[in-house]
């Protein structure tokens, strides 16, 4: 059977459509053209007679693209980058921190753990939980059809966040508290970023994983 | 101009076409150029070309609305289904049909099913 995935990506790769959209209609019109393929054998028809048959769905596939483009780009009130990595995203930002803060008000305590003279203030209840947040983030952006790249950022994005925040912080501090490079509190810096972004990263990773693996179109229209 | 309403012709029956399927079940794509064919008997007849940039556009109006999900043969197929905003049309798009082919009986004594 051809490989009507890649046929299809093929033509229409000259489209402009954003990757994550195109890679969505890749799927779907391979999928339509898999079935098209199959009922023609049914009907009779030898392999490559029904792949001509198959092939007569598309005359113009410059002309596909553009309608498609046209059809999918304009005015969209929400596009595939929102629906499939925007909002995920901003859904576990929400519950992840909310979560911790559920915890604090609750009066969980924290392990605070000792470094030489640093503290690192550990919410065990919060790390524990966190697989299922990225289980969480990740499910809704893979039911919203997002490539790899953006289940795994929408699954750890309370981590990417902070990361975020950090990254923001640094120049800001050195400047406002008009610290020097030589006397920054790197090693408190650095503790802070594993407790905060390293530690979360991997709980959120683990309840990431099941939905990182490709299980949908592109494995079914191949076989 | 004639191509022009040849194609806005073609693209409104497209439209109610789809919008009347939808109305009664979630289908996807093939099913809807599947059905459309067998129903209208071979009269009306959508290519994937023809088929997909106009559910596209449905879908932009926000009359469809396109969803991941397993067909009865465990592959995965993006299901359409109607949305408020699209039964709405629908009552409209029937009304407006029904008096186009009216008046072309009164006019053409072309007489509709």
């Amino acid at each position: 059977m051809p490989d009507w995935k890649k046929l299809v990506r093929e033509h229409i790769a000259s489209s402009a459509l954003p990757a994550a959209s195109r890679e969505e209609v890749v799927s779907e019109l391979a999928a339509h053209l898999e079935e098209a393929y199959e009922a023609a054998l049914l009907q009779g028809l030898t392999e490559k007679a029904a792949v001509e048959f198959t092939l007569q769905e598309v005359n113009d596939w410059h002309a596909l693209a553009a309608r498609i483009h046209r059809a999918r780009s304009e005015e969209n009130p929400m596009n595939n980058r929102t629906r499939s990595l925007w909002l995920p995203a901003m859904a576990n930002l929400i519950v992840a921190p909310g979560w911790l803060m559920i915890l604090q008000k609750l009066a969980v305590q924290p392990r605070v753990l000792w470094i030489g003279d640093m503290a690192m203030v550990l919410y065990l209840p919060w790390l524990i939980t966190l697989p299922i947040f990225g289980a969480f983030g990740a499910f809704l952006a893979k039911r919203a059809h997002a490539r790899f790249v953006n289940r795994l950022i929408v699954g750890l994005s309370p981590a990417l966040a902070v990361l975020g925040a950090f990254a923001l912080i640094l120049p800001v501090s050195l400047v406002v508290d008009q610290h020097r490079l030589t006397n920054f509190p790197f090693a408190y810096f650095a503790l802070t970023i594993f407790n905060w972004v390293v530690l979360p990263a991997l709980a959120l990773l683990i309840g990431t994983l099941p939905f990182l693996r490709e299980t949908n179109t592109l494995a079914r229209t191949e076989a | 101009m004639t191509q022009r309403i040849r194609s806005k012709i073609a693209r409104g029956s497209g439209e109610l076409a789809i919008l009347s399927l939808l109305a009664e079940q979630p289908l996807y794509g093939f099913e809807i150029a599947k059905q459309i064919e067998e129903r209208t008997g071979g009269a009306l007849k959508f290519t994937l070309a023809s088929l997909y940039p106009l559910l596209y556009d449905m879908e932009k109006r926000g009359w469809v609305e396109g969803r991941w999900q397993a067909n009865s043969a465990g592959r995965d197929r993006r299901y359409y289904r109607l949305t408020p905003g699209g039964r709405r049309q629908l009552a409209p798009l029937r009304a407006e049909w029904r008096t186009f082919f009216q008046a072309l009986d009164s006019l053409a004594g072309v007489s509709h099913a």
